[in-house]
C-alpha cells in the first residue's frame, strides 16, 4: 500500500520530468500551431459585453461587430469621412438633414442585395430610447427621423439644425440586415445578442463559433465589398491575466494583443514588431468645483502653474513615441484642437504668487485616484510632490474608479477635491458637452459657467467650419482659463504583434477597436 | 440516521435564508449603484432611468430581494447585467470545467498528504519530518499565482513543452492527449496549493493517535512502529480527512478563480473576475450564495460522513 503510494506521489512531483520526457511531440504541435497561415489569433482581455450592433458601445463588442458589420461611413481621425456603406453623402435643407447615397454593389455575407431599407430598419432600431443607445440620435428631445428616398438613397430629417449629427449618423452605428427579420413583428433589440446569431453582416469576417470566455471564431465573408479578406480565419482569444498574455504572444500561443509601454523591450526581443497609436483619450486632474476650498479661480490656476505634465508623462510612458500632450479638453488630434490657450507651463514663482493673492496658505486638498491603475498612481504622487513645492499639502484618496465617480456624481459631494480620469468622447467638439455643460451627466466638475454652455450651444448649430472652428477655439480658452481641468496626456494604445502579420498599417489602427478592417492583413 | 440528516437539513433552511440575505445585504452596501456599470458618459439621463427599470434597480431593497430570492427558489439565478447572459446556464457550463481541474488536484493532494503527513509523524523531530515541514511551509507560502506565472515561464515558454492558455487547442478535435496539456500546469499549481495544509493536518492527527490507547497496547504486543502506524493508525487517521473533504466542497465552485483567471481556464474563476471588475452584482451574489450554500452542505456532509465512518459515533448518535 505505502509503496504504491509512494510510487504515485513520486510521479506527480516529478512529473517535470516525464513531461520532458515526451517534449518531443508537443514541441512540434506548437509549431504547427504558430505557422498556421489560415489563422490569426489576437488577445483580447474580456468577453464583449453587447454584439448587438444597435446597442453595442464597449470594446471588445465594438472590435467584434467591427468585423462582422459595416457603418455607412467612418471618421478619421482628422475629421474627415471615410465612406464604407455609403457612396456620398450631403447635408441638405440647409443643415436640417442629411442625405445619403448608397453604394450599389454591396451584398450581405448570405448574397442577399444590400439597399435602403437596411439602413432604414437599423436607424428605426436605434432610434428607440429602450434599445439603450439611442443618445446620439437625438437632437433635443426629439429623435432623428429616417426616410427612404429610393432603393439607394436615404434621408436623415433632424427636429433642428445640427452640425453634430453627421458625425453622429455615421459613428458606430453598424448597418443590419432587414430581411432576416422580414415578416416579425415585435423584434426585441434591447439584448446584448441577436436572437438568431450574428452571423450575416456586410463585414469582412462573420462569426463561426464564440465560446464564452474562451473564444470567438470568425471566417472571411466572400461577398465582401472591400475585396476578399486574404487571411481566412480570425479568432479573438480571451486571456484575461494580462502576465499570460505576454507570454503567449512571445510564445506565439497568440499573434498579436494590447501591451504596455513596459513590455515593449521584452518582446522586441522576441522577433515582435510594436505599433503605437492615439486612441484620441484624455488623461487629466479634475478639479472639484463644489469644494470650499477650490472655489476661487486663482488657487486653481496656483495649483495648475505649479504642476509639470512632462515629468508625469516621461515617467508614466517612458517615452515619446507612447504618447501626446493635450493643453486643453480636446485630444491633440483633434481637429478642433488649439494651442492658443493659457497651457499651464510650469512656473513656481507665479503659483506661489498666484496663492498669496487669493490669501491662501497651508491649503491642505486630497486626491482621488484609481489605486489599482499604475499610471495614475504614479501621476498622483508626482501631482503631490510637486506641489508641496509651493506649499500645497496633497493628502492621496486611493480607491476604485467606479466609487469614486460614483461619490463625484452625487449632487454635491465634496469628499474629494481632486480627482484623476480620463475619457474618449470621438471626434466631434460637441460630444464633450457632457462633461462640461452646467449640469451635464458626466459633468463630475460641477463645472457651471454661462459662457462655455453658450459657445457649446453656438457650436452644435453652426454649420460653417471655420466658424465653428473659432467658436471651440474660444470654449477651449475660456474652460482653461476658469481651471477646472488640467489635461495630463493622450495615451497611446501599443499593438504588439508577430513580425508574420503583415499589413497592419492598411488594416489601420484606430481608438476603441483596434483594426478599422482586417481583411487588409495577410500572414507571411 | 436518515433521521439526523434529515434533522439537519431541516435546520439549513433558515441559515441559507440567513446568509442569502447577508450576502444580498452586503453587495446593496458596497459605495455603488449596479447601474454604474451599464451606464456611459454618453446617456442622457432618461435613459439611465430606462436602463434601471428594465433590470429592477429602481424598486426598494427588500422588493428587490424577495424578487430575487423567488427567482432562485424557481432555479433561476437571474441575469447578468452586463451582458444579459443567464448566470444559471453560464454557471452550468463553466462549474463543470472547474471540476475537471479541481478534483483531479485535490485527489492528488490529498494522497500525497496522507504518504507524507504519515510519513512525518512516524519520524516526529527527526530529519524527515523536518523535510516536510519545510516543503509545507514552501507550499503554504508560495503565492499559487507566482507559482503558475513560473511554471508558464519554464515549461509553457522556455521549453515550449506545453500551451499555456485555454482548455483545448482551437479548431482541433477535443482529444485527451489535447485536454492533458492544457491541464498539467493549472493542475499542478492547484496541487502544491492544497497539498501543505492536508499534510499538516494529517500529521497532527496521525500524532494525537499516537497517544491513544490501542497504541499503547500494540506497543505492549510488541507490534513494530512500521506496523503499527501502516495498519492502524492510517485508518484512524481517515476519520478527520473524511471531515476535511466535505469541508472542501465549496472548492468545486471557488477553488481555483485565480489559477484559472491566469490560465484562460474557462471555469467559474475568469467568469467571477470579471464579474468583480464590472460590478455585475446578480453574479457576484449568484456565486456568493452558491459557494456559501456549499460550506454548508459540506459541513453537514462531514458530520454525515464521519457518523458513517466512526462506529462509536454511530451508535451513540444513532440513539439521539
Amino acid at each position: 500500500m505505502k509503496k504504491k503510494f509512494l510510487g504515485l506521489s513520486a510521479a506527480t512531483v516529478l512529473g517535470l520530468l516525464v513531461l520532458t520526457a515526451c517534449g518531443n511531440n508537443d514541441e512540434k504541435d506548437t509549431s504547427k500551431a504558430t505557422n498556421d497561415k489560415d489563422t490569426f489569433t489576437y488577445a483580447i482581455s474580456g468577453d464583449p459585453t453587447s454584439l448587438n450592433p444597435i446597442n453595442v458601445s464597449d470594446r471588445w463588442g465594438l472590435t467584434a461587430t467591427n468585423m462582422v458589420y459595416s457603418p455607412l461611413a467612418r471618421i478619421e481621425e482628422d475629421g474627415t469621412l471615410k465612406y464604407e456603406l455609403a457612396d456620398s453623402m450631403e447635408t441638405t435643407d440647409g443643415g436640417k438633414s442629411v442625405t445619403v447615397h448608397l453604394k450599389e454593389n454591396v451584398k450581405w455575407s448570405d448574397g442577399e442585395k444590400f439597399n435602403a431599407d437596411d439602413v432604414v430598419f437599423t436607424y428605426e432600431n436605434k432610434v428607440l430610447k429602450e434599445n439603450g443607445n439611442a443618445d446620439s440620435l437625438w437632437v433635443g428631445d426629439q429623435p432623428i427621423e429616417t426616410e427612404k428616398v429610393d432603393d439607394y438613397t436615404v434621408k436623415f430629417n433632424f427636429p433642428e439644425v445640427s452640425a453634430a449629427a453627421a458625425n453622429n449618423i455615421a459613428t458606430e452605428t453598424y448597418i443590419m440586415p432587414e430581411h432576416l427579420y422580414e415578416g416579425q413583428e415585435e423584434i426585441d433589440f434591447s439584448g446584448s445578442e441577436l436572437a438568431d446569431g450574428n452571423v450575416v453582416g456586410t463585414g469582412p469576417y462573420s462569426l463561426k463559433e464564440y465560446k464564452r470566455g474562451e473564444y470567438m471564431q470568425f471566417e472571411a465573408n466572400e461577398h465582401y465589398y472591400g475585396g476578399k479578406p486574404s487571411v481566412k480565419n480570425i479568432t479573438l482569444r480571451i486571456i484575461s491575466n494580462a502576465d499570460t498574455t505576454k507570454v503567449a504572444l512571445q510564445k506565439g500561443e497568440v499573434d498579436a494583443s494590447m501591451v504596455l509601454p513596459s513590455d515593449i523591450e521584452d518582446l522586441e526581443k522576441n522577433d515582435l514588431a510594436t505599433y503605437a497609436y492615439s486612441e484620441n483619450r484624455v488623461g487629466y486632474m479634475g478639479l472639484n468645483l463644489n469644494s470650499d476650498k477650490l472655489k476661487d479661480q486663482k488657487v486653481r490656476q496656483a495649483i495648475f502653474f505649479a504642476l509639470n505634465k512632462d515629468d508625469m508623462n516621461k515617467a508614466a510612458y517612458l517615452s515619446e513615441e507612447f504618447y501626446n500632450t493635450p493643453n486643453t479638453i480636446l485630444p491633440p488630434n483633434n481637429p478642433f484642437a488649439t494651442t492658443d490657450v493659457e497651457t499651464y507651463a510650469q512656473d513656481v514663482e507665479k503659483a506661489k504668487q498666484l496663492l498669496s493673492e487669493a490669501g491662501v496658505t497651508d491649503l491642505k486638498i486630497n486626491l482621488a485616484y484609481g489605486s489599482d491603475n499604475p499610471e495614475q498612481t504614479l501621476q498622483a504622487t508626482l501631482i503631490q510632490q510637486q506641489l508641496q513645492a509651493v506649499g500645497i499639502n496633497v493628502e492621496l484618496a486611493g480607491g476604485d474608479a467606479a466609487a469614486i465617480f460614483t461619490e463625484l456624481r452625487n449632487p454635491g459631494s465634496t469628499k474629494y477635491d481632486m480627482f484623476l480620469g480620463g475619457y474618449i468622447m470621438g471626434n466631434d467638439p460637441d460630444l464633450y458637452s457632457a462633461l462640461y455643460k452646467s449640469g451635464a451627466g458626466a459633468n463630475y466638475f460641477n463645472y457651471a459657467s454661462e459662457k462655455a454652455d453658450k459657445l457649446f450651444e453656438q457650436g452644435a448649430v453652426e454649420l460653417d467650419e471655420s466658424k465653428r472652428k473659432e467658436i471651440y477655439a474660444e470654449l477651449q480658452a475660456t474652460i482653461n482659463n476658469d481651471a477646472v481641468v488640467y489635461p495630463i496626456v493622450d495615451n497611446k494604445k501599443i499593438l504588439a504583434a508577430s513580425k508574420n502579420i503583415q499589413g497592419i498599417e492598411d488594416a489601420r489602427l484606430v481608438p476603441i477597436y483596434s483594426f478599422e478592417d482586417l481583411s487588409k492583413i495577410s500572414i507571411k | 440516521m436518515i433521521k439526523y440528516i434529515l434533522k439537519r437539513l431541516l435546520q439549513l433552511i433558515p441559515l441559507l435564508l440567513v446568509i442569502s440575505f447577508i450576502v444580498f445585504f452586503l453587495i446593496h452596501l458596497a459605495p455603488y449603484d449596479a447601474i454604474d456599470a451599464i451606464v456611459t458618459p454618453n446617456m442622457s439621463a432618461e435613459t439611465v432611468e430606462l436602463m434601471k427599470q428594465r433590470y429592477g434597480l429602481d424598486q426598494p431593497f427588500l422588493v428587490q430581494y424577495v424578487k430575487w430570492l423567488t427567482e432562485i427558489f424557481k432555479g433561476n439565478m437571474g441575469f447578468s447585467l452586463l451582458n444579459q447572459q443567464s448566470i444559471s446556464a453560464e454557471l452550468a457550463t463553466r462549474i463543470p470545467n472547474t471540476m475537471k481541474l479541481v478534483i483531479p488536484a485535490y485527489i492528488t493532494a490529498l494522497i500525497l498528504a496522507m504518504v507524507l503527513g504519515l510519513l512525518a509523524a512516524a519520524n516526529k523531530n527527526k530529519w524527515l519530518d523536518k523535510i516536510i515541514d519545510g516543503l509545507c511551509s514552501i507550499g503554504i507560502a508560495t503565492p499559487t499565482f507566482w507559482f503558475a506565472m513560473i511554471l508558464i515561464y519554464f515549461l509553457g515558454y522556455k521549453l515550449n513543452l506545453l500551451p499555456i492558455i485555454g482548455m483545448y487547442t482551437i479548431g482541433q478535435d477535443a482529444s485527451f492527449g489535447d485536454f492533458f496539456k492544457h491541464f498539467f500546469m493549472p493542475y499542478l499549481v492547484l496541487t502544491v496549493a492544497f497539498f501543505p495544509d492536508l499534510t499538516r493536518y494529517i500529521r497532527t492527527s496521525a500524532l494525537s493517535q499516537l497517544n491513544e490507547d490501542y497504541v499503547t497496547v500494540q506497543q505492549a504486543f510488541g507490534a513494530t512502529k512500521k506496523e503499527i502506524f501502516m495498519k492502524h493508525i492510517s485508518r484512524n487517521v481517515l476519520i478527520p480527512v473524511v471531515t476535511q473533504i466535505g469541508q472542501a466542497l465549496p472548492m468545486l465552485v471557488t477553488g481555483a478563480i485565480i489559477t484559472e483567471s491566469i490560465f484562460g481556464w474557462p471555469g467559474v474563476g475568469p467568469y467571477m473576475m470579471t464579474a468583480t471588475k464590472a460590478l455585475d452584482y446578480p453574479v457576484i451574489m449568484a456565486i456568493m450564495l452558491l459557494s456559501a450554500t456549499l460550506v454548508i452542505v459540506g459541513n453537514l456532509l462531514s458530520d454525515v460522513l464521519y457518523r458513517l465512518v466512526d462506529p462509536r459515533i454511530r451508535q451513540t448518535g444513532g440513539g439521539n
